[in-house]
C-alpha cells in the first residue's frame, strides 16, 4: 500500500516536473542540452580513465576539467538569461553572453596549455 | 755575498732533491725515513733483528735517544720522518726537544705513522699517547698481564711471560698464512672501544688472563680481564695514518724472536711467532701492505664519453674507478667483490656493487631516480686492514624539460577529443544560442 502510494508520489512528481519544465524558455533548454552534452562527455572520460589508467595524468585532467568548466560556465551562463531569476535582473542577456565568451576562451586557453 | 748564499742553497737543493722525491708520496706510500727513539741505547743491539729487518727493507732508521735534546720532528714547517718508532716506555714528562703529547699527535695527525711500545713502568706521556689514539693502558702503573694458564714455562714464577695465540684473522694484517706460532708477551695490557672502528685488536689475551701487579694479594677483582685484555692494537686513523701500540717493549726483542716456546702443561716446543708478527706488522703499519688509492672517477650517459654537468631524471649512466692496492714496490689492480657505489642524497637512492675486470676498472651502470635534486656518488670502502676510501662527487639532477616530455599520446586521445569537442560545442552553441529566436 505504502509503495503503491510512493509510485503515484513519484509518477505525479514527474508529470508535475515535465508540465513545469515545458514551460521553459526554450532558450534555456537550449543551454540545458548543452549543460547535459558536457556532463556525458566528462563522464565518458572518467570511464575511460578507469580502464587505460592515469598514465597521461594532465591530458585526462584537462580532458575532463574543460568539459566541468563548460558545464559550469554554462550554468552560469543559464542562471543570468532566465527572467524568472530576479538576483541578475541587472544583468543584460547581451552581456551575460559576452562574460560566457570572455571566460570559456580563457578556459580553452589553459585547456590547451594543460593537455599536453 | 748574497749569490753565494743563493747558490749554496740551490746546491743543497740538487743534492737533497732525490731524498726529498723518495719520501713519502701520494705514488709511493711506504715510508722511507724512520725516527727511532730509543730511552737506551743497549735497545738497539737486543732488538737487533727488528730494526735489521727494517732498514733491509729500505728503510733509513735514524737512532736517537729519547732525551736527545736536539731532538725534532719537524724542520721549517716539513716533517723529517715519515714515521716514529717510540720504544722508550718509561721516558717521563716529554721526550727531549721538546717533543710532547701534542708535537706527536699533530705528526700523527698529518698522516705519519708510528709504532709505541709500552713496558711494565710505562710513563704518563706514553699513556697519554696511546690514549689519544683510542688505547687505554691499565691504569695501574704496577700492573702486568698475568696468566696462570697460559703462560711460557721459560718466564718468572709470577707468570707474567704469557703466550698469546688469539691474533685477528686478516691477511691483510697478518701477511698471507698469518702467525701460526705462539707469541711471547712481557707487559703491560690495555682496553679498546668496542664501538670503534679504527682500532683492531690483533694480539688478544686469552680468557684465562688478568691485568694486575704480580706477586700481590688483590683485594679487589682486577679491572681488565680474559680475552677484553688487548696485548697488541692497530689504529687506523681517518687521514690513514697508522698506529701500532703494544703493550710489550720485550715483543719486538732478539731474545724473545729467537726464544723457544714450550707452553705450560704442553711437552711440544716450538719456535716463537714473535718475529713474523712484528715483521708483519711492522709492514702493516708502514704502509708496506694494504693501502688503496683510488682514481680516475668517471661517469658519463650511456653511449657517451664526456661527463656531464647534469643529468636529467631517468637518464641511463655508467660509473667507473679505478682502485689499486699498493705491494710496497708497485701498484697492482685490487680485486674484490664488495665495492659499492651510492647514488646519495641525504640517503642512498641507489646502491650498487660494483663489477671488475681484475685490472683495476670497477664499474657500474643504473638508471637515475625518478626524483631531482643534487645527488652525490658515494664510495665508501672499509675493509680491515685497508686503507678507508672514501670518494663523492656532487652532482645535479634536474627534471624534464618542457619540450621533453612526450606529445600525442595514443592512451591520451579521448582526452584530447574532449577537450577539442568542449570548443567546438562552444562555437556551434553559441551560434544556436545567439540566433535562437
Amino acid at each position: 500500500m505504502a509503495g503503491g502510494g510512493t509510485t503515484s508520489d513519484v509518477r505525479s512528481l514527474v508529470s508535475s516536473l515535465r508540465s513545469a519544465y515545458a514551460a521553459t524558455p526554450v532558450k534555456l533548454k537550449i543551454i540545458d542540452v548543452y549543460v547535459l552534452y558536457a556532463l556525458t562527455t566528462a563522464l565518458v572520460q572518467v570511464v575511460y580513465m578507469g580502464f587505460v589508467g592515469s598514465f597521461p595524468f594532465n591530458a585526462f585532467l584537462s580532458g575532463v576539467l574543460s568539459c566541468v568548466g563548460t558545464a559550469v560556465l554554462a550554468v552560469c551562463l543559464r542562471m543570468q538569461v532566465n527572467k524568472e531569476n530576479k538576483e541578475f535582473r541587472d544583468i543584460a542577456p547581451e552581456r551575460a553572453f559576452a562574460d560566457f565568451v570572455l571566460c570559456n576562451v580563457v578556459l580553452h586557453l589553459v585547456i590547451m596549455n594543460f593537455l599536453g | 755575498m748574497a749569490s753565494s748564499t743563493r747558490s749554496q742553497a740551490l746546491l743543497l737543493l740538487v743534492v737533497l732533491l732525490p731524498a726529498l722525491v723518495a719520501a713519502f708520496s701520494e705514488d709511493n706510500p711506504t715510508d722511507q725515513r724512520v725516527l727511532v727513539l730509543l730511552e737506551d741505547l743497549a735497545l738497539k743491539s737486543s732488538h737487533s733483528i727488528f730494526f735489521k729487518s727494517l732498514s733491509s727493507r729500505g728503510y733509513e732508521l735514524d737512532f736517537k735517544l729519547a732525551d736527545d735534546t736536539k731532538l725534532a720532528l719537524q724542520r721549517y714547517g716539513e716533517y723529517l720522518y715519515d714515521a716514529l718508532i717510540l720504544f722508550a716506555p718509561s721516558v717521563e714528562g716529554h721526550l727531549g726537544g721538546n717533543l710532547d703529547v701534542a708535537a706527536i699527535l699533530d705528526f700523527v695527525d698529518s698522516g705519519h705513522d708510528l709504532i709505541l711500545a709500552a713496558d711494565t713502568h710505562t710513563s704518563d706521556l706514553i699513556r697519554d699517547i696511546a690514549t689519544e689514539c683510542g688505547v687505554d693502558f691499565d691504569e695501574d702503573t704496577e700492573a702486568v698481564v698475568i696468566d696462570h694458564i697460559n703462560f711460557a714455562i721459560e718466564g718468572e714464577s709470577d707468570h707474567s711471560l704469557i703466550i698469546g695465540d688469539k691474533l685477528v684473522e686478516s691477511d691483510v694484517i697478518l701477511g698471507k698464512g698469518g702467525v701460526k706460532d705462539p707469541v711471547l708477551f712481557r707487559g703491560i695490557g690495555h682496553s679498546v672501544n668496542p664501538a670503534s672502528d679504527l682500532v683492531v685488536t690483533v694480539l688478544s689475551a686469552s680468557p684465562s688472563a688478568f691485568s694486575a701487579p704480580p706477586n700481590a694479594v688483590l683485594k679487589s677483582p682486577p679491572a681488565l680481564t680474559g680475552t677484553s685484555i688487548s696485548l697488541v692494537s692497530l689504529v687506523q686513523a681517518r687521514n690513514n695514518a697508522r698506529i701500532l701500540v703494544s703493550g710489550s717493549l720485550d715483543l719486538f726483542s732478539d731474545k724473545f724472536f729467537k726464544s723457544s716456546v714450550q707452553k705450560f702443561g704442553s711437552s711440544s716446543r716450538s719456535g716463537s711467532g714473535n718475529e713474523k708478527l712484528a715483521v708483519e706488522l711492522s709492514k702493516w703499519t708502514f704502509h708496506e701492505r694494504g693501502h688503496l688509492k683510488a682514481v680516475n672517477v668517471n661517469h658519463h650517459k650511456v653511449g657517451e664519453k664526456d661527463e656531464p654537468s647534469m643529468y636529467r631524471i631517468t637518464d641511463n649512466l655508467e660509473y667507473s674507478l679505478e682502485i689499486y692496492e699498493w705491494t710496497g714496490k708497485a701498484w697492482k689492480p685490487y680485486q674484490a667483490d664488495d665495492v659499492q657505489v651510492q647514488f646519495y642524497m641525504m640517503s642512498p637512492y641507489v646502491l650498487k656493487t660494483l663489477d671488475h675486470n681484475g685490472k683495476g676498472l670497477f664499474y657500474t651502470s643504473f638508471q637515475v631516480p625518478d626524483v631531482y635534486g643534487v645527488f652525490q656518488f658515494k664510495v665508501e670502502y672499509r675493509r680491515l686492514g685497508y686503507t678507508s676510501l672514501t670518494l663523492s662527487k656532487q652532482i645535479p639532477v634536474r627534471p624534464f624539460r618542457h619540450n621533453e616530455y612526450e606529445r600525442f599520446i595514443k592512451a591520451a586521445y579521448p582526452y584530447y577529443g574532449g577537450a577539442f569537442s568542449m570548443m567546438t560545442g562552444f562555437f556551434i552553441f553559441g551560434i544556436v544560442f545567439l540566433y535562437h529566436k
